[in-house]
């Protein structure tokens, strides 16, 4: 007994452990620039051949499917792509009471994502996959990064660019005074051939109300016929070079892929055909 | 009887270490970062070089991920649905006419401080002296020099890269939680007072006394009364090992947007200066 008298000491450590973490709780208002809200906009993106060959034979029906009207949107996915404010709480253990990570809700669908900072290790390769995924975390310096895996096969844009559930997300949440930054670096063998870099900002908002978002599906065959998933056949889609005509982009530059993304390729560009404009005044359609 | 007393003086006498070493190393790591508010004596003044938290000099190139179609191709005249522009921002963006500036010398617009970073392209960042990081790039050969340490002289004329002010910035924070949401508090209850955290891990760098030019390509306006503010990052990619530099530009204007303007750019290490490509401003093409 008599060697427990530097008990009391320990009780200091969680404050000194506490100096080493930004303070990115609280509620943020969006302020994000959505690509990709067209078919055919696969722009900026390192697609493979498999994944364009999906995102094409993606149609905008799908959303009427049942199954689909109320899927949340991947958190990584749903930060952009969607109204969302965005929420950020301390994770506790029910029984200690002890932060054991951060926990994030966004607004549009209501994903929530816990982010374990307790040092636990990831599930086996075989446990469920989420829409959120599994996420374990640490800080560097004054960012909070963390890698999420166990992801259900989602979206990268609202249009149907696929990201599979082999993909890991890095995150990279930062502070920039009464800004917050959030990186993502999505890796996806299956559908990308180098990662995927994107990044939003938030603004520091302690009197955002994000309101419950209620969602109900419409019974089976009730908009799109019982029985049918609506879809393009390979070479079918016959929406698909619409935005490239739209905006005077190449065809092939409007589809993607890695080298799409770098400065030489505006020189590449030059040399490609490109169809006659459909329209230059697409801004009017607003959007 | 005597080797249990011995074996508890020595668990106690090595729980004891481990506490002290503990809470002793919790003080060293706080003395970094806070000394001169503790009284202590204040350390060696480094150069602005030589506190340098992160390494952001090199080659670097730009990759092109979000806004592809503002960036790699020339937007058409009037397309900005993410810019807050006022009437007034509107009523200039309205009135774009690349020729024009062309014609009057004026091609440079769309280099400036504000949007250069966005203009696909390579840049190379290095110390011009101990206080002073220089920025080249190589579309619109445009030079930007960061100045550490002094407030920008109000006599200088405004110029396309303006005038910028760096700092080596962390956040901040008085620190009320003991990470379980409650106040920090002394083995006796008593509360700690909170304290001010410094952890420098980031480049900040404000720029002013700007000559008026475009936050895109085309025609989007900013004022000589704008700010632009940027947070510099640098860190490792996981998946592929390249490094990343990404740059947040908040660009402030009272009298062309309602609020401020976010964007971001993000660019890959290059080993050396292979594809530099110096090219004049143009006010007809992406770079």
């Amino acid at each position: 007994m008599k060697a427990l008298w530097f008990l009391p000491l320990l009780l200091l450590l969680p404050s000194r452990l506490a100096w080493a973490q930004a303070d990115i709780l609280g509620e943020w208002s969006p302020r994000v620039y959505n690509d990709g809200v067209d078919i055919g906009d696969y722009t900026g993106i390192p697609l493979n051949d498999a994944g364009r060959l999906r995102a094409e034979s993606w149609h905008p029906d799908q959303i009427d499917l049942p199954e689909n009207m109320c899927r949340p949107h991947p958190i990584d996915i749903g930060l952009r792509v969607s109204v969302s404010q965005l929420r950020i709480t301390p994770e506790l253990d029910p029984e200690t009471k002890q932060q054991i990570g951060y926990h994030l809700l966004v607004s549009w669908q209501e994903p929530e994502q816990v982010i374990y900072t307790d040092g636990r290790p990831h599930p086996s390769a075989n446990a469920p996959h989420k829409w959120s995924g599994f996420s374990t975390g640490h800080w560097e310096g004054n960012t909070l990064v963390y890698t999420t895996d166990h992801l259900k096969e989602a979206y990268l844009t609202r249009t149907g660019v696929p990201r599979s559930s082999k993909s890991t997300v890095t995150t990279r949440i930062h502070r920039y005074g009464n800004y917050l930054n959030v990186t993502f670096i999505i890796n996806d063998p299956a559908y990308l051939t180098e990662p995927y870099i994107r990044e939003y900002s938030w603004v520091y908002n302690p009197d955002q109300v994000i309101p419950p978002f209620p969602c109900e599906m419409t019974p089976d065959g009730t908009i799109i016929p019982a029985g049918t998933v609506p879809n393009y056949l390979p070479g079918k889609n016959d929406v698909l070079f619409d935005f490239a005509n739209e905006y005077g982009i190449p065809h092939e530059a409007a589809l993607g892929g890695a080298e799409t993304t770098y400065p030489e390729y505006i020189k590449k560009m030059k040399t490609m055909k490109i169809a006659p404009r459909t329209t230059t005044t697409h801004y009017k359609r607003g959007g | 009887m005597f080797y249990r007393t011995m074996k508890a003086r020595a668990s106690g006498i090595f729980l004891l270490v481990a506490t002290l070493l503990l809470l002793f190393s919790g003080q060293l790591a706080a003395q970094d970062f806070g000394a001169g508010q503790r009284g202590n004596a204040p350390p060696t003044p480094k150069t602005p070089r030589e506190a340098a938290p992160k390494d952001f000099t090199g080659y670097w190139v730009s990759v092109v991920t979000e806004r592809w179609r503002y960036r790699m191709v020339m937007p058409d005249k009037n397309d900005f649905p993410f810019v807050p522009l006022n009437p007034e921002g509107r009523k200039v963006a309205d009135s774009w006419d690349p020729a024009k500036d062309q014609a009057s010398g004026n091609e440079c617009k769309s280099y400036a401080a504000p949007v250069i970073m966005q203009v696909p392209g390579r840049v190379h960042i290095y110390w011009q002296d101990d206080s002073t990081l220089r920025v080249d790039t190589d579309s619109g050969t445009q030079t930007r020099l960061f100045h550490f340490g002094s407030a920008a002289p109000q006599t200088d004329p405004a110029t396309w890269q303006g005038y910028s002010v760096a700092s080596w910035q962390g956040d901040e924070r008085v620190d009320t939680r003991d990470g379980q949401g409650g106040p920090i508090q002394d083995p006796t209850g008593k509360l700690i007072p909170g304290r001010t955290m410094h952890q420098a891990d980031y480049l900040k760098v404000v720029t002013t006394h700007l000559r008026p030019g475009y936050v895109q390509k085309n025609g989007i306006p900013y004022s000589a009364n704008a700010m632009l503010e940027e947070d510099f990052d640098t860190f490792a990619d996981p998946y592929t090992n390249n490094t990343w530099l990404t740059v947040t530009a908040v660009v402030t204007d009272p009298q062309y947007l309602i609020e401020p303007l976010f964007m971001h750019s993000h660019f890959k290490k290059l080993p050396d200066n292979s594809g530099w490509d110096p090219t004049p401003c143009r006010a007809n093409e992406p770079r």
